[in-house]
């Protein structure tokens, strides 16, 4: 039984499928998942495979539920368990009343707690072939839950639509097949999940996906990255797209052109964004570093994944912030965001490529495997919301005589005349440099043109996204937040709230600029704070203490490659709230 | 149009070690975008970082003034996202074929719509004389003093392998030569790769104006030579391969143009997308409903 607890909901379920990798246990959970937001419910879903193609144990989670659901949770209430490894790895997590889903041919079934003997194989070869034993699995799983087919079916046929028919029929015979057979054989339901009449269409969407929007939605023209987990899918959207959206989308030789490429598409005035994950984002560097002094208006995603070197591929970590605001050489103004789920990943996306315009300069993403690959049900993005302000930039036409591309100005930002502009003569550069862009290595002008980059953050201050306060006014514990960890650190504060400790949750949503004057305020105003993140040296606390000259009272730091469970948090903020 | 002086206009006179190879390419650029009557609004030059990188400060004109060894890339970046510009790219030997050396061969391969022009003097010469990845075998510079082990980079023959169309190579002794080869090179369409022997009268003692003006020639004025065949223009490309001792009877140096093939489609012309220039892409939020809708349950 799992160890930990929490005010759980009875009316939501946690379900797990485990078996080896590479039979398909992620497109089958998402098709499930699929079925529950359909039919009105809300999902969190969470994958763990290993950086394998075949072999290994992959895991699908899917936490579903009639409320939102923020987070994933750490007990389990149906365990598909594909093979006899799944069982012997994930029966401590069972919660009560859980049940296993198992096909005795193959396993034995799982010892001291409710076994549903499905013969998986058996139906999948009568339904048309062995690859559908996963689909058997989900129509008993439904059975357990009490829950009707139809949406199941749907989900089938859409995931098949472009199969030959017989496939999506196949398949549905299957799904019919386990859920007759839980039915029949195993009639008591684990927990009765009830559809949702009338809740209105939500997405079902992974973290790169909804980057990937808000970078359409806001222009984009190009796109350039050397594929690297767990960035590589934000490049197989922009390459889906490339053509119905027009989008030039260039699979580069590696993260140095990459980056360079995207800082010569922006040159020409086109909105330009590469991603990767830390290891390429290093290669990235240098170039990083010329988009800084050049005053490129480049976006780039950082998705992080456990380092150093090439670590644990297809795992989680918030431990790459402090390389991504020290990268590269020198001192230069960049504006790094990290949205802290699904529905800010759209918005800061689209919002990022206004801030590079606005203060040319690079403006960097950070998610992480957590939130980029798993999917969640968010409400319709706002896509009505969206601007596009390009700033001080001139496309066409003449931008009149003596024009200095890096004319010293009051906020920072200089005109920016894209080459094809008549009057456009500009050296944009890699050395430091006039007014007109020749190098120039004069103290003065060092000075002048230093100090105008750095401006640029000031001016940044009044754009960037604020830092993000959630939960009880009066609260006894805040913590303190920023990226993914917001997911589960949002779930640990409703269960506070349940249990009756105020609690409050601050999302420093912009990490550079740091916004030192929300984070006092917010540490001053509550009485104990934690400050929570997927690291292990606390990096975001070390900000905390370097701009604000604070010292919070607590932290909780997760680095064994796992998002950080909201379990964990409820439990150490019961305990820091309850210090004197 | 431009003329000569209108390049010249307020930027700064040339700080090149009196008799370097760069003023005579200088030159050459300058007659080559005069000859091709391009607007200053029509083209960009991008430099890589070495002395020939300096040149950044000595022409007027749209440029960018890259990394060292990065300047395909950012040439790249612009050339698929404005269709409308000529992308001329300046870089050195250590700049293209050294750090930058994988972006060349991929260039090669993708045939982007742009010229690259390398000032190959054999020698890394802003960072005083090291050795560079087109030294001669043997050679001794200041970071080899026994003698480079390795044998030089060959770029006609990897550009002429890698699928190139447009191959050639000058030598900065023959201005008009080269003001020809750069008019041809950027009138190609497709990438057009232009290695010019660049003497180096500082740090190379060896590949001087004098060991070249002994041992080059004219393709064109070989009898039969055809630059549309690959195979025979890589057996030319083979001749770089020539030691530190070899007389001017044992090593002869063809200039010209090495490979000139017509016809093949470009990097951009495969690109349905690119139908002008991508800024425009951005003139208002684009509509996503569409792609959305896909993630509609
Ligand atoms: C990443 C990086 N490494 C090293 C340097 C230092 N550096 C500047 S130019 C150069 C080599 C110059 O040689 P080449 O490219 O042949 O150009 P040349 O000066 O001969 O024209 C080097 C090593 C640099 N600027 N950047
Ligand atoms: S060091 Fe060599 S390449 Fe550089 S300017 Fe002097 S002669 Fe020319």
């Amino acid at each position: 039984m799992a160890e930990t607890s929490a005010p759980y909901s009875v009316e939501e379920v946690r379900i797990k499928i485990g078996g080896q990798a590479g039979f398909g246990i992620k497109a089958s959970g998402q098709m499930l998942a699929r079925a529950f937001v359909s039919a009105g419910l809300n999902t969190f879903d969470l994958t763990e495979y290993p950086s394998l193609i075949r072999g290994g144990h992959n895991v699908f989670g899917v936490r579903v539920g009639p409320e939102p659901v923020p987070s994933q949770v750490e007990p389990v209430d149906v365990l598909v368990a594909l093979n006899q490894e799944t069982i012997d790895l994930h029966l401590d997590e069972l919660g009560d009343g859980a049940a296993v889903i198992f096909d005795p041919s193959e396993a034995e079934g799982p010892a001291g707690a409710r076994g549903v003997p499905v013969p998986l194989d058996e139906f999948a070869e009568t339904a048309g072939a062995k690859i559908m034993r996963n689909t058997v699995a989900l129509g008993a799983v439904l059975a357990l839950l009490d829950f009707p087919m139809e949406p199941l079916e749907e989900s089938v046929r859409r995931q098949f639509s472009h199969k030959k028919p017989e496939v999506a029929d196949g398949n549905v015979e299957a799904a019919r097949a386990g859920y007759e057979h839980v039915r029949e054989h195993s009639p008591e339901p684990v927990r009765r999940l009830v559809p949702v009449a009338g809740a209105a269409p939500q997405l079902l969407i992974d973290g790169n996906s909804a980057v990937g929007l808000g970078a359409l939605a806001a222009g984009i023209g190009f796109y350039a990255a050397y594929p690297m987990t767990p960035a590589t899918s934000l490049l197989h959207f922009m390459a889906a797209h490339e053509r119905d959206r027009g989008v030039v989308v260039k699979h580069a030789e590696d993260e140095l052109a990459a980056m360079n490429m995207v800082v010569g598409a922006s040159f020409t005035g086109t909105r330009a964004m590469c991603g990767t994950s830390g290891g390429g984002f290093a290669l990235m560097t240098e170039a990083f570093g010329l988009a800084g002094v050049a005053e490129s208006a480049v976006v780039v995603m950082v998705s992080q994944r456990p380092g150093p070197a090439t670590g644990l591929p297809t795992w989680t970590e918030q431990a790459d912030l402090r390389m991504v605001i020290h990268a590269a050489q020198g001192e230069f103004p960049r504006v790094i965001l990290a949205p802290g789920d699904h529905t800010q990943c759209f918005e800061f996306a689209w919002r990022a490529f206004d801030l590079a315009d606005r203060l040319q300069t690079p403006v960097v993403l950070m998610l992480d495997n957590y939130l980029s690959e798993n999917r969640a049900s968010v409400p319709v993005l706002d896509t009505g919301a969206v601007t596009v302000d390009r700033g001080d930039i001139v496309t066409a036409g003449h931008v009149g005589e003596g024009y200095l591309r890096y004319r010293v100005t009051d906020d920072g930002v200089s005109t920016r005349a894209v080459p094809g502009v008549r009057g456009a003569l500009q050296l944009t550069n890699s050395y430091d440099h006039d007014e007109y862009g020749f190098a120039n290595e004069d103290a003065a002008m060092r000075d002048a043109q230093e100090e105008k980059r750095m401006r640029k953050l000031a001016l940044a201050r009044g754009l960037v996204p604020p830092p993000l306060v959630e939960g009880a006014d009066d609260a006894s514990v805040g913590l303190i937040v920023w990226g993914s960890t917001t997911m589960p650190a949002r779930q640990a504060l409703e269960w506070l709230a349940m249990e009756g400790v105020p609690a409050r949750m601050l999302q420093v949503t912009t990490l550079e600029p740091f916004p030192a004057d929300a984070v006092v305020r917010f540490i001053e105003g509550t009485p104990r704070t934690m400050v929570v993140e997927g690291n292990m040296t606390g990096q975001l606390e070390s900000l905390i203490r370097e701009h604000c000259l604070l010292e919070p009272d607590d932290s909780l730091r997760r680095y064994d490659g796992r998002p950080l469970a909201p379990e964990g948090i409820l439990e150490r903020a019961k305990e820091v709230a309850s210090r004197a | 149009m431009p003329s000569l002086k209108d390049f010249e206009e307020s930027v700064k006179r040339p700080t090149w070690c009196p008799g370097c190879g760069n003023y005579a390419m200088w030159r050459a650029l300058k007659h080559a975008l005069e000859r091709l009557g391009l607007d200053f609004h029509e083209f960009v030059v991008v430099w890589g970082i070495g002395c020939h990188g300096n040149g950044a400060d000595f022409l007027r004109c749209q440029g960018f003034h890259a990394l060292h060894g990065r300047s395909l890339p950012v040439a790249t970046g612009i050339a698929l996202t404005n269709p409308e510009l000529k992308v001329i790219v300046e870089a050195g030997d250590g700049d293209a074929y050294g750090l930058g050396l994988g972006h060349f061969v991929h260039s090669t391969r993708r045939n982007v719509d742009m010229t690259l022009i390398a000032h190959n003097n054999q020698i890394y010469g802003l960072t005083t004389g090291q050795v560079s990845p087109t030294s001669d075998h043997l050679m001794k510079t200041v970071s080899t003093p026994s003698g480079v082990l390795e044998w030089p980079v060959n770029p006609t023959g990897l550009a002429i392998a890698q699928e190139a169309t447009f191959v050639a190579r000058g030598f900065a002794g023959d201005i008009e030569q080269l003001t020809d080869l750069y008019v041809a090179a950027i009138e190609h369409p497709g990438f057009a790769v232009v290695d010019v022997f660049q003497p180096c009268v500082t740090w190379n003692k060896v590949n001087t104006f004098k060991w070249f003006r002994e041992r080059v020639y004219k393709l064109e004025e070989k009898e039969g030579y055809d630059p549309t065949d690959r195979e025979a223009a890589f057996v030319e490309s083979l001749s770089t391969f020539h030691d530190l001792v070899c007389t001017p009877d044992e090593c002869r140096v063809p200039t010209g143009v090495f490979l000139r093939i017509e016809g093949e489609e470009t990097y951009q012309e495969g690109l349905e997308q690119l139908d002008g220039p991508m800024w425009r892409k951005a003139e208002a939020p684009r509509d996503v409903t569409a792609v959305m809708d896909e993630y509609l349950t």
